[in-house]
């Protein structure tokens, strides 16, 4: 599964969350923070590894999960981009559209000199 | 195992769905505003009507650098047309001069609704090729670094 995919599904979002907030947690504190079952969030980590999302380290007994930061960075700079671009751009339609206003209720406002009040709306 | 993904956009602009529609579908108007800072348009065509063209070539200007000069074309069909209230089309989007792996293929979904006078636009973008979109997209064209993790959270989602 690609990296997108994985963190998709909104539990492995969490987990991804956690870990950005908290850093580095073995699988249970993970688990402690969800309602569903031990094995459940398991699967999640495991998915979250194979996607590179997340990578294991072993202390003891005890399993720490961190956050990969490279392909997260990847799909955060691609969105970014993405999101980026479509403000930029309704910004300016935005910028475009307000001024065409401006400019017509001014040219109103010229002719209807005399009468009171130009329409406002 | 590929997924499609979806983000979407809203903004309230302050004119008429006439007018916004207008805005649209009018290549010289689109081309306007298209780009995004330090981008312009020197092509645009807008064939609106089901089966019909849309083909916009984005150009990187100056202030992008090492990306000057470069053209991010987007080829694609109007899907649907529903005067004044819908525009959908299927596009891809490329590096010129660059092989298949900056290819991003997506489905963008516009709708226009009047809000007392001002108009909603949502603008829905499916990705159809997100196992290699967001490498391609990185190749192409990547100028912002800040977002945070919640942001990207709050952008990515499945679609079942």
């Amino acid at each position: 599964m690609d990296t997108l995919s994985a963190i998709a599904e909104p539990n492995r979002r969490k987990i991804i969350q956690l870990l950005a907030q908290r850093g580095n947690l073995t699988a249970s504190e993970i688990a402690g923070h969800f309602q569903s079952s031990g094995p459940a969030v398991s699967q999640h980590l495991q998915v979250l590894k194979e996607a590179k999302a997340v990578f294991v380290t072993r202390q003891a007994q005890r399993r720490i999960y961190a956050l990969n930061p490279e392909p997260l960075h990847e799909l955060r700079d691609w969105l970014f981009d993405l999101t980026n671009q479509w403000e930029q751009r309704l910004d300016k339609l935005d910028s475009m559209l307000s001024k065409e206003k401006k400019d017509s209720n001014s040219n109103k406002s010229q002719s209807r000199k005399g009468k009171k009040n130009g329409s406002k709306s | 195992m590929a997924q499609n993904h979806e983000a979407q956009f809203e903004r309230i602009l302050d004119a008429p769905k006439e007018r916004v529609w207008k805005a649209w579908t009018d290549p010289k108007q689109v081309a306007n505003w298209w780009g995004p800072d330090n981008v312009t348009i020197p092509e645009c065509e807008m064939d609106v009507r089901v089966g019909g063209t849309i083909y916009i070539v984005m150009l990187a200007g100056e202030a992008m650098g090492p990306f000057k000069g470069t053209r991010w074309p987007m080829k694609g069909q109007f899907t649907k047309v529903e005067p004044l209230s819908r525009l959908t089309y299927t596009a891809r989007a490329w590096t010129e001069g660059q092989g298949p792996e900056t290819q991003i293929d997506q489905i963008t979904d516009v709708t226009f609704e009047d809000q007392k006078g001002k108009t909603k636009v949502t603008i829905k973008i499916t990705i159809t090729n997100a196992d290699t979109a967001p490498k391609a997209a990185l190749q192409g064209m990547s100028y912002g670094f800040n977002q945070q993790l919640e942001k990207l959270a709050k952008f990515v989602a499945t679609k079942h």
